[in-house]
């Protein structure tokens, strides 16, 4: 019975790490979202502005911070630091996490997804 | 050398397409053609395709592989698509951007069987290289809400600067329905050259081709009679991103007008002409289709003689295909099927009405934004008139009938246009082959002029190089 429990656990465990896994998300996987969801819009090349912002070392950067880009007022204004948490909600659904944005994007319903773009998006630094 | 070279440069754009006009003395070109096609650019200065237009990418820091397949107009991506409804207006948030461009294509042509006679205009009866097109486009966001898609071309075959295409837009986005809408007119002088999908005859495939050989006798109204002739204004909406609609009014440019612009009067617009489009958009970011259905009535008087009127009401069904994936491996699909309802009371007055139609598949496959094949497929049938389908060497029918079928396939490499391209977005440029064979021409297979040339005899091989800035 112990010998069971143990099992029980260590699969439970197990999943988890798994699950944790698919949480952080796969970065390799992350540049295929990104070429499908992003690219039409945004490069990944420091200084590299298009329609969007370069979003090379976009992770734990302020909102509105690159000097030369017209953001809008909303995201200038809208104090947000771009940790994963923020980059995934505003993936979901941008305009319900910044109203007023300029970005013409319905959102991205995967959740894994957006993990792995994520994963690939904070490894751009 | 230097007059072969003056005289290759010439090309009319009708709609999307460019067509070469023979003209010149160009009986013995022995010249290779990439080096003719070279040198022309350099004796002309530069240039840009009628259909991918740098400046745009200059305006919004976007590659040219952002709006076109292919990294080369006119095959819009669903981004290119919005580009367009949006007015050309979308910027980087930078001031300065100039919005001017230029193009320069050259290409050789050869026919399985020589003509009859010369192309004219110093051209052989076959195997010509010529320098097909320059022009110079005023395009780019001009305010917030006003941008420009304006194009004078220089051709050879009247060696004169002419108006080309037209397409001043005014858009702005309205929330109906707490809904995305774009509103927008468009002032142009081409009927589906305001269009944003590669099916209908203004931006269809082959984007361009040949002037230098035979082509079918007939066409529908819409597939660009009317181009330079006319301007007209129409009034277009994109509702949620998804319902597209347009309705607009042309009206005929008088003789002087035309003569001023170096544009062939053609027949006189009688009246006004209306035209409409309705369609569904769906952009899925790895995947887009679109269907939609579209219409032109106009009543024209041949030769500008006043009297009974030729009447044309032309309906269109269409529908794309794009997958985008990852932008590697990009396939697209594009069909259209017209028909055209004719009352020729001025032109063929003994049989009066009748019909043609029109019915156009292409697919097309790029990898790497660089490497392109496409084939496309056209059939053409219609009602018989030994009066509109005379026989006549070369061109005309032995049994008065219009229908024609056959296929395009070309293959293109694109090495500029992408984000890390050389010189980007300054240099671009497209080399292609294309081949265009026939099955039917004029109603036969087998003498169908009634001068004993066959259909095959018309097949074309094609290449092209293309250059924009």
């Amino acid at each position: 019975m112990k010998r069971f429990v143990t099992a029980v656990l260590l699969g439970v465990l197990g999943l988890y790490t798994v699950s944790s896994a698919h949480a952080v998300g796969d970065p390799k996987h992350g540049t295929d979202i990104f070429a499908e969801e992003c690219a039409d819009c945004h490069s990944v090349l420091q200084d590299k502005n298009k329609k969007g912002p370069s979003l090379w070392g976009v992770a734990g950067r302020p909102s509105g911070a690159i000097a030369d880009f017209d953001y809008s007022s909303a995201m200038r204004q809208s104090g947000i630091v771009w940790t994963a948490d923020k980059m995934d909600a505003y993936i979901t659904q941008p305009k319900q996490v910044v109203a007023g944005t300029r970005m013409k994007y319905d959102g991205l319903g995967d959740a894994k997804a957006r993990a792995d773009l994520i994963a690939y998006l904070t490894s751009l630094h | 050398m230097a007059l072969q070279l003056r005289k290759a440069i010439q090309c009319l754009s009708t709609g999307s397409k460019i067509f070469l006009y023979s003209e010149t003395t160009m009986k013995q070109t022995k010249l290779p053609f990439l080096l003719s096609a070279l040198l022309g650019v350099l004796a002309t200065g530069t240039s840009t395709p009628a259909q991918a237009v740098p400046s745009f990418s200059r305006q919004t820091g976007q590659e040219c592989a952002n709006c076109h397949i292919g990294s080369f107009g006119p095959q819009l991506t669903p981004y290119g698509i919005k580009f367009k409804l949006g007015g050309y207006t979308d910027s980087d948030g930078k001031e300065g951007h100039i919005p001017l461009s230029g193009m320069v294509a050259g290409s050789y042509t050869h026919t399985s069987k020589d003509q009859s006679g010369d192309v004219g205009n110093g051209f052989g009866n076959n195997d010509n290289s010529s320098l097909q097109q320059a022009s110079v486009f005023f395009a780019g966001r001009l305010s917030e809400h006003l941008g420009s898609f304006t194009q004078v071309t220089y051709s050879e075959p009247d060696r004169k600067v002419r108006m080309d295409n037209l397409d001043l837009r005014y858009a702005t986005t309205l929330q109906i329905d707490e809904k995305d809408t774009v509103v927008g007119v468009s002032l142009n002088n081409n009927p589906t050259v305001s269009d944003p999908f590669n099916t209908v005859p203004a931006w269809r495939f082959p984007y361009i081709s040949s002037g230098m050989a035979v082509g079918p006798q007939a066409a529908t109204l819409i597939e660009g009679s009317l181009a330079q002739k006319v301007v007209g204004a129409s009034l277009y909406g994109l509702y949620d991103n998804n319902w597209y609609a347009e309705l607009g009014v042309y009206d005929g440019l008088s003789q002087g007008a035309l003569t001023d612009i170096h544009v062939d009067p053609g027949d006189k617009l009688d009246g006004v002409a209306p035209y409409w489009r309705l369609g569904y958009f769906k952009d899925m970011h790895k995947q887009a289709f679109s269907l939609g259905v579209f219409g032109l009535t106009a009543h024209l008087l041949p030769g500008w003689t006043p009297g009974p009127t030729d009447k044309y009401r032309d309906f269109g069904v269409d529908s794309s295909y794009q997958y985008l994936g990852t932008r590697e491996h990009v396939f697209a699909l594009n069909g259209s099927f017209i028909n055209e309802h004719r009352a020729m009371d001025a032109s063929d007055p003994a049989s009066s009405t009748g019909h043609l139609n029109r019915a156009d598949l292409s697919a097309s496959y790029h990898y790497d934004k660089t490497y392109g094949v496409t084939l496309g497929l056209f059939d053409i049938s219609g009602s018989s008139s030994a009066t509109l389908y005379a026989p006549a060497a070369d061109s005309g029918s032995r049994t008065g009938s219009p229908n024609t079928n056959g296929y395009t396939m070309q293959f293109d490499w694109t090495p500029f246009g992408k984000e890390a391209s050389w010189q980007a977005p300054w240099a671009n440029m497209r080399l292609g082959l294309q081949y265009t064979g026939y099955e039917k021409f004029n109603g036969a297979r087998d003498n169908y002029d009634g001068f004993g040339r066959n259909a095959r005899d018309n097949n074309t091989l094609y290449t092209f190089i293309w250059f924009a800035i």
